[in-house]
């Protein structure tokens, strides 16, 4: 336990190491944000209004929660396994006492942690800026529910990031296209962080519910608002638990496939 | 140098495929959501649903050609870094223009075609006049001077500070806010889009000038706005050049 302490200590230090890439990297999050809250705003600049079951409160609740949910679950450390792959760095940790999947778990702790304590701050000065009105939940089975969906959301994705990065063990070249793809362009779109989903028609709802990339944002946050009936929110978390163990399984096979298939080129 | 540029990526056939899917799945997705938050509430900002789906088709109409053209500058970095850049300036050539145009995108030059395709489908059934085609062309041309001066301008920067991968992204998220009508956001951003960072002249004004919503005046003040861009992008480059150390060369 103590070593992956350290590797969290490190970890965190390392990303103060490239101080302005972080806040570059923060200042396109805000400006995101800006643009999601200002088209919210508009479409719900009469009072009183209602469109796909939200009212201002709860949308603008939608936006605030999607800047923090990011955080705490697309900030990832992950990203840079294919590169590992593809230089042949990874044989270092191979060589060492330490497990590949907890050592990059940690490190993701570690820029969630950070990222987590500037989308905090960010939150609370736009908050300042703007005023938006802000639903509070306070039914305990829901925040509970949150919680509990909040913590699969975090494995799901930190198990999808790595089999995307794994595709370096067959294409080194790649790893790149494949996480623009998958993480870039679905997860960013099918996960609820550009538009809440349910503004599509149901057909493409229950298509995508099948998926793992609602149970990123899009759930939790449902279930925050009180969006999700309570038969609903336990066929939800069975969903998200499916995906937590299917990817995991997954990520097993594929890892001990891409370890027999691994050359070790440019060590 | 484009054609070593369509070169170096069809040489990874493969990562360019998934590049150009994942690029027009990004384009579905978003006139996806377009189209079913119109359809839910009839109107944005006092726009239909095809008057907002124009104002998307043509951001995404600056934001590829932009692309296409000035790719170069997302390579520009390790040039300066690496003190490579020398090598450029001691050519028979433009070092600005090497800089800005010297690798074309062939991804994005795949996509404009259907984009042309269907800015012109939807643009017909706005029921344009000849004078408000006109005056479309002309601001879209316009627009591509602006996004010329930004490019010269984050690639100056970068050469007095090393920083450019950042810069460039800050821009396309500005860019990015116009992918709705400026008209959404409150003041005093909705000021700050339209003047100070001219997303709203890049942008929204070309596809409003479409509707019949910019008069002669608005045109002539945005041309004058361009070309006082670029004026200023071209010193501010000569005033970066000065400023090379040509370190690591």
């Amino acid at each position: 336990m103590r070593k992956y302490l350290s590797v969290f200590r490190i970890s965190f230090a390392r990303e103060f190491a490239y101080r302005l890439n972080f806040v570059m990297w923060r200042v396109r999050n805000v400006m995101q944000i800006f643009f999601v809250f200002f088209l919210w705003s508009s479409v719900f600049s009469e009072p009183g209004r209602v469109v796909f079951g939200y009212d201002r409160d709860k949308i603008l609740t939608y936006v605030f929660g999607i800047l923090i949910l990011k955080a705490v679950v697309l900030s990832a450390r992950t990203v840079d396994i294919a590169g590992e792959i593809s230089t042949g760095d990874i044989t270092n940790f191979l060589l060492k006492p330490i497990n590949y999947f907890k050592y990059w778990f940690t490190r993701d702790i570690s820029s969630k942690a950070l990222n987590l304590s500037f989308a905090a701050v960010e939150a609370g000065t736009l908050y300042i800026i703007l005023r938006p009105p802000f639903f509070l939940q306070t039914d305990p089975f829901l925040i509970f529910a949150f919680l509990v969906s909040l913590v699969a959301a975090v494995i799901i994705f930190f198990c999808l990031l790595f089999l995307v990065n794994l595709v370096a063990f067959w294409m080194p070249e790649n790893g790149w296209a494949a996480q623009f793809l998958f993480i870039g362009i679905l997860t960013e779109s099918l996960s609820g962080g550009l538009f809440p989903l349910d503004i599509l028609p149901q057909v493409i709802q229950k298509v995508l519910y099948v998926m793992p990339f609602p149970y990123l944002l899009f759930f939790p946050l449902q279930v925050y608002l009180g969006k999700v009936p309570a038969e609903q929110v336990t066929v939800g978390l069975s969903i998200s638990y499916f995906w937590v163990l299917a990817l995991a399984a997954s990520l097993n096979i594929v890892w001990n496939k891409g370890l027999r298939r691994y050359e070790a080129v440019g060590r | 140098m484009s054609k070593n540029s369509f070169a170096a990526v069809l040489a990874n056939r493969f990562g360019a495929g998934v590049f150009f899917v994942g690029k027009v799945l990004r384009f579905v997705f978003f006139l996806g959501f377009i189209f079913f938050l119109l359809k839910g509430t009839n109107t944005l900002a006092g726009y239909t649903l095809n008057q907002t789906m124009f104002f998307f088709l043509t951001f995404n109409l600056v934001d590829i050609i932009a692309q296409f053209l000035f790719r170069e500058v997302y390579r520009f970095r390790s040039l300066v870094v690496s003190g490579s850049f020398d090598l450029v300036l001691v050519k028979p050539i433009s070092a600005l223009f090497r800089s800005l145009m010297g690798g074309a995108d062939i991804l994005d030059f795949f996509t404009i075609p259907p984009l042309l395709i269907a800015i012109y489908l939807m643009g017909r059934s706005l029921d344009p006049t000849g004078i408000q085609i006109f005056f479309y062309l002309a601001l879209v041309i316009n627009s591509l001077f602006l996004a010329t001066a930004f490019h010269i301008a984050v690639i100056s920067f970068g050469i007095i500070t090393l920083e450019i991968d950042h810069t460039i992204m800050i821009y396309r998220d500005l860019v990015a806010l116009g992918r709705f009508p400026v008209d959404i956001y409150q003041q005093p951003l909705q000021g700050i889009l339209t003047y100070l960072i001219p997303v709203g002249i890049m942008v929204t004004l070309p596809a409003k000038a479409l509707m019949g919503l910019v008069s002669t005046q608005g045109v002539l003040l945005s041309f004058a706005l361009g070309i006082g861009a670029l004026l200023v992008s071209f010193r501010f480059w000569n005033f970066a050049l000065t400023k090379y150390t040509s370190a690591s060369s």
